[in-house]
């Protein structure tokens, strides 16, 4: 008797199973939802942003469930592999249908326009919430049908992942201390537990430190969800744990999430490439060029790409008089001052993102992305934490914080998009990856593009629609 | 490059910006933004819609994101998160930013600014995904078809350029093609060098005075142009009427290699003018071989008179240094070797500072004629100040292993002498049809097409190339000149291939730097003259920024460290120890 020959996972089925096992998948998170919606344990809006638990309303979320989920499995196809990438991937897809469904379509069915003014959006926050864990759930099951999930972790990552949390943690705690009345003491804990899921997720899934810091703010944002949103669901807390008062309260503690969600993924990562330094004895499987024949001409496109990053940065800082601040830093409060320090941070942040990211931009729009997205993280560490801390300010990361960093987080946003954008104008001149000269660098190319078209759109994605327009929902 | 050469490479680059590209995506920013308009529109019943927004914003930003978004960022799910990313960007530009400056408003972007013009994110977010989307549509299906993975990523090739020579031009013309190539201007190129390494001839005299590791000068030409097809081979000989470059045999077999366009950047070699024995018994400085050989040639005689020779005439000539030829090569060489042979006294004790003599042959009146006369003479005075001589208007007419003969009747019994007076063109040239100009060198027009051949371009020392800023005047066989003229003839030969006129080449020298030795140099740049400490600051810091590779400028910079605070190497590295310096051909 011989045996079938082994198929794929490229062979398994076309579209018609994607579809068929995504609406399965879809279908079975549906029927979770609308249980725990009849059992008053989940706010009654979470799926489709409209109340109502009559048979007729219970009958429309089962069938969203399972069209969203087809529609899902049709967007995923055969193309994701593992386990965080799904997660992250249904994240983005969830936080794409509150914009697309509970914003735009139901609205516009109903009243004839969307809703899209701040006070529509506030009130749809538990069905945001409700499709973020929808889309992750979902794409979760979709990926155990399909068998795509990541192989379990290794006794060695789960333990980088715990190291890495607590490490993590502990730093956080006794930099942050008690940050505006904010009790820490759940830190540790958290950075454990947080450490541990993160190689069950991102474990298999190897990537460059800057990926990793932008994937671990977006899995600190993650873990943010769960404490905030899944946890008083689980100790019942009924259909109220993710009202906008909940929520607002809850923001306090995203800043740290966001800030334990990146210490996690990069002493990951570096543990991970330190394990390889020092026992690795093969050279075919370390990386092949040295960072002194890079290293230096990255550090100054880093740098002029930051200074020009620094110089749009300026535009915000003088509107909102901010110079005065950043001089604090250096004992002084003359704007020069504050200027110079402020072009000085820009270029060492420029440096940072060189050495993070280099070689990790195919196109403008990549490189862009990157740099929004560590714009972003810059905001949150620099502005929101280092700042105060070097000007002996105190740290608060409530509501009314928020509210008064969002001129600054405009900033950072620039700064990063003319960083990434310019450091990519730079390092593409000259000698870019994708430009390959033999067949097997052609293959080592193909490699790295998917796996920066597997994460990175669904993380620039997930830092802009969710992460940046949370603090306006919050805040406004 | 000069700041008119920057602002026209960014003018190429714009103009690179294919305008189909633009103009699609500009399209499909206006078809993104009809359903995503009336959807803001409805919203804003209540409210006023910016028409002249509605009417500007959706093409820009349309035509942004065709031109970010490369036909490398594959699928409809990534590109649409570029499209996000885009469609934020434009909401901070646009509606946080230009539209409050250009109503007058009072920019301040709060939270209550963005909370208010939150729809209108919202709205550029679904503009942004939504064009990002119909613009891959176009690439996959449309007219942006051609720019897409398939076109790109195999492209054909506008034709075969062999270039011969991995000198400055060689590189520099190879460096450019893999540029265009960037540009999708895709051209197979096959560099043809006997070395596999591109030489820093300025420092070539720093390692001959043991100040510099040979090979920190030499940069790998596989590291400089990685994506040209390299072949360390040396040409036989080329058939311009069958279009083949015939590669030498050596450890491989000989090998024909077919050209749509030959790039002749082959360099110089020593000229010797026929004068006898010179060729025989004289060193030169045109290598890492002959900088080494140099070197160790000196420190053995010093080893010898140190320690061996009792005869006062042959200690003599021990002792004394000649280098013929007052350039910069000879100027740079002779106070190179009294740099090296006064550092190093201190390990010979049995000879005296007073015994080493060191003379410099010029044929003319004044040394370094590259330079003003005053700067000429400032050099002179400084060398002759440390004890050089000069035997000027004079010139050499022979040599025997043990003295140079000078044509007014004089010897100078040395067995250390330097041959830097004379260059011509690879023998190569001379093999090849086309008009040659004297000297050798093949004369060519303005734009490197060398006068009889087709097809056939030269750059560098093996070409005379006429400068249009004046009659009869050529461009001088510098590295400077040499980088800007690999440049751009790498630009004309891809102009010919896609059917384009050539450009005349125009250059105007930045300036001239000449090293004199022991923190001495003097420059003119621009018509600024410099000489002394500042000079010598000013060449080491030129100079290494224009040294080939980020590696050797840190290697080289270590060693200039290095030099400052131990003393210099005197470890004789060549095996066998000739009593006179003949040369191995």
């Amino acid at each position: 008797m011989t045996s079938a020959p082994a198929r794929t996972r490229e062979h398994r089925g076309g579209p018609t199973r994607t579809v068929l096992t995504g609406a399965g998948a879809g279908l079975a998170i549906g029927v979770l939802f609308t249980a725990g919606m009849l059992a008053d344990t989940l706010p009654v809006t979470a799926l489709t942003g409209y109340a109502g638990s009559s048979p007729l309303a219970t009958a429309a979320q089962l069938v969203a469930a399972v069209a969203l989920g087809g529609l899902l499995g049709l967007l995923l196809g055969e193309r994701v592999t593992g386990s965080g990438e799904l997660v992250l991937w249904g994240l983005l897809y969830g936080a794409c249908w509150w914009f697309l469904g509970p914003l735009t379509l139901l609205p516009l069915a109903r009243q004839g326009s969307a809703a899209w003014d701040l006070s529509a959006v506030q009130a749809q926050l538990p069905s945001l919430f409700g499709l973020l864990l929808y889309g992750a759930l979902t794409a979760l099951l979709y990926g155990a049908l399909r068998r795509c999930l990541s192989p379990g972790p290794r006794w060695g990552s789960l333990a980088r992942g715990l190291v890495a949390g607590l490490l993590s943690a502990l730093v956080l705690q006794l930099v942050l201390g008690d940050a505006g009345g904010l009790h820490l003491g759940w830190l540790l804990p958290a950075g454990a537990l947080a450490g541990l899921c993160y190689p069950l997720l991102f474990g298999t899934h190897k990537t460059g430190a800057g990926p990793g810091l932008v994937q671990g703010t977006t899995y600190g944002f993650l873990a943010w969800l769960v404490a905030i949103a899944v946890v008083p669901v689980l100790l019942g807390g009924g259909g109220a744990a993710w009202s906008r008062a909940v929520v607002t309260e809850g923001a306090a503690t995203l800043p740290p999430y966001l800030l334990l969600g990146a210490g996690i993924a990069l002493v990951f990562t570096w543990l991970e490439s330190l394990g390889e330094w020092l026992f690795v004895d093969d050279i075919t499987k370390l990386r092949s060029t040295s960072p002194g024949s890079w290293g230096i001409r990255a550090t100054g496109y880093g740098a002029a790409a930051g200074l020009v990053g620094g110089l749009v940065f300026t535009v915000v800082m003088l509107a909102v008089n901010e110079f005065g601040q950043v001089a604090r830093i250096i004992g002084m409060s003359a704007p020069v001052a504050g200027f110079v320090v402020h072009l000085v941070i820009a270029q060492l942040i420029g440096i940072s993102y060189a050495v993070l990211f280099r070689r990790r931009s195919f196109d403008l729009s990549s490189g862009l992305g990157w740099g929004v997205c560590y714009g972003f993280f810059w905001w949150v560490f620099g502005n929101m934490t280092l700042l105060p801390l070097l000007t002996g300010e105190p740290l608060r990361f409530d509501a009314a914080a928020l509210d008064l960093g969002f001129p600054s987080l405009v900033g950072h946003l620039a700064y990063g998009a003319a960083l990434g954008g310019i450091y990519f104008q730079l390092e593409e001149r000259i000698d870019p990856w994708w430009f390959t000269r033999s067949t097997l660098e052609a293959q080592q190319a193909e490699r790295r593009r998917t796996e920066l078209l597997g994460t990175a759109p669904a993380l620039w994605g997930l830092i802009v629609v969710v992460v940046l327009t949370l603090p306006v929902i919050i805040g406004g | 490059m000069s700041g008119a050469g920057e602002w026209a490479a960014v003018l190429a680059k714009v103009r690179a910006v294919p305008a189909g590209l633009a103009a699609w995506g500009a399209l499909a920013g206006i078809a993104a933004a009809v359903p995503v308009g009336a959807l803001l529109a409805l919203h804003q019943a209540s409210g006023p819609v910016d028409l002249p927004v509605l009417l500007a914003y959706p093409p820009v930003m349309g035509a942004l994101i065709a031109i970010a978004t490369a036909p490398r960022l594959r699928g409809r799910v990534p590109i649409a998160s570029a499209g996000l990313v885009m469609g934020l960007l434009g909401w901070l530009v646009w509606s946080l930013t230009l539209d409050p400056w250009l109503r007058g408003e009072r920019l301040d972007w709060s939270i209550v600014s963005a909370a208010h013009a939150y729809p209108v994110l919202v709205a550029d977010l679904a503009h942004g995904s939504l064009t990002a989307l119909l613009v891959q549509l176009l690439r996959a299906i449309g007219p942006l078809r051609a720019g897409t993975d398939a076109a790109k990523d195999s492209p054909a090739t506008l034709g075969r350029v062999v270039i011969v020579g991995s000198g400055f031009a060689g590189v520099s013309a190879a460096k450019r093609f893999e540029r265009l190539a960037l540009r999708n201007i895709p051209i197979d190129v096959t560099l043809v060098g006997s070395s596999n390494f591109l030489l820093f001839t300025p420092m070539l005299a720093e390692v001959a005075s043991g100040a510099l590791e040979p090979a920190h000068i030499s940069a790998p030409v596989r590291a400089s142009v990685a994506h040209t097809r390299f072949r360390n081979r040396t040409v036989a000989a080329v058939d311009t009427d069958r279009k083949l470059v015939e590669l030498a045999p050596g450890a491989a077999p000989a090998e024909w290699v077919p050209y749509d366009h030959l790039v002749l950047a082959v360099g110089s070699v020593p000229h010797f003018l026929g004068l006898p024995g010179v060729e025989d018994f004289a060193m030169t400085l045109k290598d890492l071989h002959d900088a080494t050989a140099l070197r160790d040639h000196v420190l053995e005689q010093l080893e010898q008179a140190d320690s061996v020779e009792p005869d006062p005439a042959e200690r003599a000539r021990m002792l004394t240094f000649v280098v013929a030829g007052g350039g910069f090569a000879g100027a740079e060489a002779v106070a190179e070797l009294f740099d090296l042979v006064h550092g190093v006294l201190p390990f010979f004790p049995g000879i005296t500072p007073d015994e080493p003599r060191f003379v410099l042959v010029h044929s003319r009146e004044h040394i370094l004629p590259e330079l003003s006369a005053a700067l000429g003479d400032y050099a002179m005075q400084r060398l002759r100040a440390r004890g050089i001589e000069f035997r000027l208007t004079a010139r050499v007419s022979g040599a025997t292993p043990v003295e140079v003969r000078l044509d007014d009747g004089g010897t100078i019994p040395t067995r250390t002498f330097v041959w830097t007076a004379g260059n011509r063109p690879s023998p190569l040239v001379r093999s090849i049809g086309g008009e040659h100009a004297r000297g050798g060198a093949l004369a060519t027009d303005s734009c490197f097409r060398v006068t009889g051949l087709e097809d056939v371009w030269a750059i560098g020392d093996c070409a005379r190339i006429p400068d249009p800023g004046g009659p009869d005047t050529f461009y001088p066989p510098t590295a400077q000149h040499a980088l800007r003229e690999g440049a751009a003839l790498a630009d004309n030969v891809a102009s010919v291939l896609r059917g384009r006129t050539p450009r005349e080449f125009r250059f105007r020298t930045i300036g001239v730097l000449v090293a004199l030795g022991h923190r001495t140099a003097a420059a003119e740049i621009r018509g600024h003259r410099f000489s002394g400490f500042a000079a010598w600051m000013m060449w080491r810091a030129i100079y290494l920024a224009k040294l080939p590779g980020v590696e050797k400028r840190v290697r080289v910079l270590l060693d200039w460290v290095i030099d400052l605070v131990l003393p210099r190497d005197i470890v004789v590295t060549r095996s066998e120890s000739p009593t006179r310096p003949e040369r191995v051909r």
